[in-house]
């Protein structure tokens, strides 16, 4: 019923119309010169919604599902929605026209954007959503509420079926932010793109909070603070790009076939340092991007949440041809310590590689979950569980090797053998432990240092005989707890051989 | 001015810069002991600084202000 007042009676194309009934081929002409004539992009914006959804796909390949569909007026229906490839890869792209009552979502645009979502979904193909809207359109009252709510039971079942990936590239509000909450990864363009519930003026009106679009949800907030966000990036092409190297790493669906590219040998110079590279004295930081460049496929790779809870890292990458996922401590950041921040964005990542069958190789170097009133209270127990939950869950080839030292729930959390690990090792100087030697020492040795005349110099020696004959991998590894313990230079040979193994040799 | 922050709860361990010293981007001003690590605090800026505004052997929570580095008096 409400479909009823979408044909206005002034729509300008009854005119012409009616000025040209003979000619069908010039009907049409004139309606799609008038559909698709270009509007120029108000503000920070630089392309149109059709040009976006054009761009983001290989060249010429967009095709529009629908494009006649119009919300009235002849305007469009507000989105532009249809299909394309991205390296040859289909995928379908749902574009917000901000040129149109500002990409808020009515009933007819969320219709649009359900039929593309379950095209989608039926088929099996990753979904990017251009968004570029202002939420809700007011004037469709409760059919506006019902086709966004309709959106996001989509967003939901596509989950479990197909990659989903959000570009904000304008301000959206309300549902424009919570549909991309419900999505695998989210891209921001800095100073042009916002997330937020409400904006500033409605803000000031609820609460009394004076705060710019930037300060409610700009791209540091999202990227750096929130982690609604997972990418910031600096213009729409490269949010473009961003998204066509993200989807070079996935399957288009739950089940379909990894991508699998040619191998390519490590960096030689990184993999020459990594018998060097991990400073003997634990406690000295050093960069764990410069390990994993010794041991992976020397090409692209995309770092997700670079600057959001730093002390884990998250990426993409390749072994062997292989797409995987990467999961390690950044002593750089933090020392490396997990903590509810950083256990979050850990079990949002294996989470994901688990869906879409992705390796997940977990390179350990962590002194613990930090402790503390601050962490207790934002809830570390139940943040650090997701992570123990997420590997459980994932049936996907899990390789974990610790580089230096994994202690106490932090060793159990990064991908330990318990938790499923197919194939784990430890590198020969690493240290595996309830907790590091100093530790362990004042509560196995307490009566001994209280009694003791020189108790700094009995704790030293007690931790060093700790440190070789308890915390070494030797014990692990004769347990069978680890698999084997292992020189540096060995990691990647023995990661290729196991994900060969692991997936029968065929990229699956 | 900005000011140099602890990301981690923390004990100060050292502190390297002294008031009054030009830094670079990337200099390490102090280094902080935190779950058996060594923590290093580094400028994200050029500048000079103005004022060290903790003390070695001093608890930290994430977020204090372990400096003040004056950016505009900087190289």
């Amino acid at each position: 019923m409400f479909r009823e007042c979408d044909v206005p009676k002034t729509d300008h194309h009854e005119v012409v119309e009616a000025s040209a009934p003979a000619d069908q081929r010039a009907v049409l002409t004139q309606r799609r010169t008038n559909r698709f004539a270009r509007v120029e992009p108000k503000g920070k914006r630089v392309y149109t919604a059709r040009e976006r959804a054009e761009m983001l796909v290989d060249d010429g390949s967009f095709v529009e599902m629908a494009p006649m569909r119009s919300a009235g007026a002849g305007a469009g229906s507000g989105v532009v929605a249809g299909w394309g490839t991205t390296d040859g890869h289909s995928v379908v792209v749902v574009s917000h026209d901000a040129a149109v009552a500002s990409g808020a979502i009515g009933a007819v645009m969320a219709e649009a954007i359900q039929k593309a979502q379950r095209f989608a979904i039926d088929k099996g193909y990753p979904i990017v959503y251009i968004n570029d809207s202002g939420g809700a359109r007011i004037h469709d009252g409760i059919f506006a509420l019902h086709g966004c709510g309709g959106i996001f039971a989509l967003n939901i079942e596509a989950q479990s079926r197909i990659p989903q990936i959000s570009l904000i590239l304008g301000p959206c509000a309300g549902a424009a932010a919570y549909s991309p909450a419900l999505t695998d990864w989210t891209i921001m363009v800095k100073e042009q793109g916002q997330m937020f519930l409400t904006g500033p003026d409605i803000v000031k009106a609820a609460t009394g909070e004076d705060a710019s679009a930037e300060d409610i949800g700009g791209s540091a907030l999202h990227t750096q603070v929130s982690g609604v966000a997972h990418l910031e990036v600096v213009s729409e092409e490269e949010a473009f790009d961003a998204t066509r190297l993200l989807l070079s790493f996935l399957p288009t669906h739950k089940g379909g076939r990894q991508k699998r590219h040619d191998p390519v040998p490590a960096n030689p110079r990184a993999a020459a340092a990594l018998p060097t590279l991990v400073p003997e004295k634990s406690s000295i930081v050093f960069d764990m991007d410069k390990l994993l460049d010794g041991v992976l496929d020397n090409g692209a790779r995309l770092e997700l949440m670079p600057t959001h809870a730093p002390s884990i890292l998250t990426l993409f990458a390749r072994l062997d041809g292989h797409a995987v996922g990467i999961l390690a401590n950044q002593p750089n950041a933090r020392g490396g310590i997990l903590d509810s921040k950083a256990s979050v964005k850990a079990a949002r990542f294996v989470e994901f590689c688990g869906r879409f069958d992705l390796p997940v190789l977990t390179f350990v170097d962590v002194p613990g979950f930090l402790p503390g009133t601050v962490e207790e209270g934002r809830g570390v127990i139940t943040h650090g569980a997701k992570l123990l939950k997420a590997y459980v869950d994932t049936k996907s080839p899990k390789l974990t090797v610790v580089v230096r030292k994994s202690y106490g729930g932090a060793y159990i959390a990064m991908g330990s053998a318990s938790l499923g690990a197919h194939a784990n090792w430890a590198w020969s100087g690493s240290e595996i432990a309830v907790m590091g030697p100093g530790g362990a020492v004042a509560l196995l040795h307490r009566r001994a240092l209280k009694a003791a005349e020189e108790p700094t110099v009995l704790r030293d020696e007690l931790a060093a005989v700790y440190r070789e004959e308890v915390a070494r991998p030797y014990l692990a590894a004769e347990a069978g707890i680890v698999d084997d313990v292992i020189h540096p230079e060995e990691t990647r040979d023995r990661m290729v051989a196991a994900l060969r193994m692991l997936t029968h040799g065929s990229g699956q | 001015m900005i000011l140099a922050r602890a990301e981690i709860v923390s004990n100060v361990w050292k502190i390297v810069a002294r008031e009054g010293d030009q830094v670079g981007a990337g200099d390490v001003l102090a280094v902080l002991e935190s779950m058996k690590m060594e923590i290093p605090l580094y400028a994200r800026a050029p500048g000079h600084v103005s004022k060290i505004l903790v003390e070695v052997g001093q608890i930290v929570q994430e977020g204090d202000a372990i400096m003040e580095i004056d950016e505009t008096a900087g190289a």
